[in-house]
């Protein structure tokens, strides 16, 4: 029951504002409903999640016969400093528009950046997390478009001698997913600043901006291409917000657009080693739909390469629409962009000492990757190891749990049974609960010596999540002791076989099953605080007995 | 969220004068071949001519890569202006740079450092939204844009 999807859950919302799509998608879905494939037409309602995307992964199974998907990832990951890259402008998600802005981030002539210092300790970091090779000299460069969100009309980016490059990721597929190791290759990490947000009118004769993201600092990463199905690229953003959280550069919330990731999907031939033409896709919220979209467009494309039209596949961007769950061009490319990049005047270049990536190295969390390696050495299964260091919060939890002395596979099953559906239905995080590490380790040890049952621990537990204190306390307030005393047990178990003479009957008769009817009903005379072990025993002695 | 103490650890960056680093000369280097800039879009035939003469400016796709409109006769008359500011590079090129150490920009000043990550909200906002073309509270008004880059 692991991830994307764990976190994929939730209302899907478009990217941008909505009248941006209504106005353009019109047409062209009229158009593209003419050569729409058959075979890859899926429910338009969403169902869940996780049974959408196994569907999607067997079309694209079925489909592929002949071909192979290559894809490519472009991540940004908006940095959670207090300020902007290259002003002292505060930025909050959700303040009042137009509010953080100052002369720099509006583009006002003569204004001057100076870059953030922790924008480039983010960078170190999150390089260094991708086995990245860190350049001890970088700069940035001025990329030129003109759009209302970019007031400077040139974005400062960095360009040819980015701040990292030439790293790689390792993770784990889930089981469910067929499972297996993975390394993907990450071509580079820049710096980079994010533009403004642009809203469209719902009369559409004009547009707004709000500026308060002008100038935020992003990290973007481009990824080698190394994915060859919606899963793997799903995995793999789920893998880079796994780093991002772990290293805490940023929130790497897909809702708020803090982590977007544009896929780039091409099809060939097996066999043929150069690239199909590249599709670019955008406008999705979460991993599930990243899986979901790149296995619509492998299957658009495969099947426009089977029916001989791979000459209809053209360079361009699409969107995905949640709601058909499917990809709409959004505009075709027209050759390459000229971006007229050129080194920035107004930044010098960022040089790097070898003593300060040393001490950023030496202050790095451990990692997702080294985590599920070391969870995976305990004799975890891999549906624990990758549940456990999914959210760097539980994974915490875990390991204080372990530092108490509790055994591995009991707290395990405690965090990801009882405790994660405790969370889920109360939509919390693991640090919002009162149960401490250290109690979830007493209970386990409480359990092992045969103090409490099982059964009373899911009592208990779910006192200690919603009220705290101690489990010993728990126990002694409710009189929860395990009667592990055989003499009570015997007097209970004599008790209900003299007051169910009519089930003894039927038992002695061949009806065996009946066991587990005497067993409750002594469970329940000792208000569940019969060992079973004991319980079973003796019940079961009795039973055969010919007293 | 950056932890405190561990930003605390971390020694702050200055731009101090940088020690040289043989693979800066490499990247350097890397970057001269393609004459006066880091470009990709370079044409491949000004790519192949190397530091040769530069390609003469192309006026129309200038204008439309600056959004300027130029009539014919703008463009005739600035095309020879133009075309003058590209031949002072172009005389850079004919610059001795072999005992030259490498530099991936000018000379920053020494000790200038990079800034702190402490809030400083500008105070006149007032003057910012005034000199605004079009606002409509609380959003700056644009002609309507869609997607067209």
């Amino acid at each position: 029951m692991a991830l994307p999807l764990l976190r994929g859950i939730t209302t899907p919302t478009l990217f941008r504002a909505n009248g941006m799509f209504c106005t353009t998608q019109r047409p062209i879905l009229a158009h593209f409903s003419a050569n729409k494939p058959e075979s890859s037409v899926r429910t338009a309602a969403p169902k869940s999640t996780q049974q959408a995307t196994r569907e999607g992964q067997v079309v694209a199974e079925q489909n592929t016969q002949g071909f192979e998907a290559v894809i490519g990832i472009e991540t940004h990951v908006q940095l959670s400093t207090i300020t902007k890259a290259f002003c002292s402008c505060p930025y909050n998600y959700g303040s009042q528009p137009n509010t953080t802005i100052c002369p720099t981030c509006m583009g006002h002539p003569g204004a001057l950046p100076v870059l953030n210092a922790e924008v480039v300790e983010c960078a170190v970091k999150l390089g260094l997390a991708l086995n990245c090779n860190i350049s001890m000299t970088s700069k940035f460069d001025r990329k030129q478009y003109f759009y209302p969100d970019l007031p400077k009309g040139y974005q400062i980016s960095q360009f040819d001698i980015p701040i990292a490059e030439k790293g790689y990721v390792d993770l784990d597929i889930p089981l469910e997913f067929g499972g297996g190791h993975r390394r993907f290759g990450i071509t580079r990490v820049h710096m980079e600043e994010d533009a403004g947000k642009l809203l469209h009118s719902e009369s559409g004769s004009y547009s707004q901006v709000d500026l308060n993201r002008a100038g935020v600092p992003l990290l973007e990463i481009v990824s080698e291409p190394d994915m060859r199905t919606g899963i793997e690229a799903a995995e793999y953003g789920a893998e880079i917000q796994r780093v991002v959280r772990y290293l805490g550069v940023g929130n790497g919330n897909m809702q708020e657009g803090s982590l977007r990731c544009d896929v780039n999907v091409s099809v060939r031939p097996i066999g043929q080693s150069e690239f199909g033409t590249k599709v670019e896709i955008k406008n999705m919220n979460s991993f599930s739909a990243i899986s979901r979209a790149i296995d619509y467009e492998i299957s658009r494309q495969i099947l426009l390469h089977k029916e001989s039209q791979a000459d209809q596949i053209v360079q361009e961007t699409r969107l995905w629409d949640e709601s058909s769950q499917k990809t709409f061009t959004m505009r075709k490319k027209e050759g390459l962009a000229d971006y007229r990049y050129f080194p920035e005047p107004d930044l010098p270049e960022v040089i790097l000492t070898t003593e300060y990536i040393d001490e950023i190295r030496s202050s790095m969390p451990e990692l997702p990757e080294a985590k599920r390696r070391r969870y995976e050495n305990m004799g975890l299964s891999m549906q624990d190891v990758i549940f456990l260091a999914n959210d760097d919060n539980v994974a915490h939890f875990f390991d204080s749990t372990l530092e108490h002395g509790a055994d591995a596979k009991m707290a395990a099953n405690w965090i990801m049974g009882d405790i994660a559906a405790y969370l889920k239905d109360e939509k919390l995080s693991i640090h919002d609960i009162k149960l401490t590490p250290l109690e979830l380790s007493e209970m386990i040890a409480s359990i092992k010596n045969g103090i409490i049952s099982g059964k009373i621990a899911k009592e208990i537990l779910v006192e200690l999540i919603s009220k705290g204190g101690t489990v010993k306390s728990v126990i002694e307030e409710k009189d929860l002791v395990q009667i592990a005393d055989p003499a009570a047990i015997e007097a209970m178990v004599d008790q209900v076989l003299t007051d169910n003479p009519k089930q003894l009957e039927q038992y002695r008769a061949g009806k065996t099953k009946l066991q587990g009817f005497f067993a409750g009903q002594v469970m329940k005379a000792s208000k569940g605080k019969a060992s079973p072990v004991l319980l079973n025993k003796i019940l079961g002695e009795k039973l055969k007995g010919d007293c | 969220m950056l932890s405190a103490a561990a930003a605390s650890a971390i020694p702050r960056l200055r731009w101090a004068a940088p020690p040289r680093h043989a693979s800066s000369r490499a990247q350097w280097l890397l970057l001269r071949q393609r004459p006066l800039s880091s470009s990709p879009n370079v044409t491949p035939a000004a790519a192949a001519s190397g530091p040769g003469p530069l390609e003469p400016p192309d006026l129309p796709r200038l204008a439309k890569s600056a959004r300027i409109s130029l009539s014919q006769q703008e463009a005739e008359e600035f095309a020879p202006k133009i075309q003058q500011v590209v031949d002072w590079f172009g005389q850079l090129q004919a610059v001795d740079l072999e005992s030259i150490e490498p530099s991936l920009r000018a000379d920053t000043a020494v000790g200038s450092s990079l800034r702190e990550d402490k809030a400083e909200p500008f105070a006149n906002r007032d003057a910012i939204i005034e000199a605004l073309p079009s606002f409509d509270d609380p959003y700056i008004k644009v002609p309507r844009v869609l997607n067209s880059e």
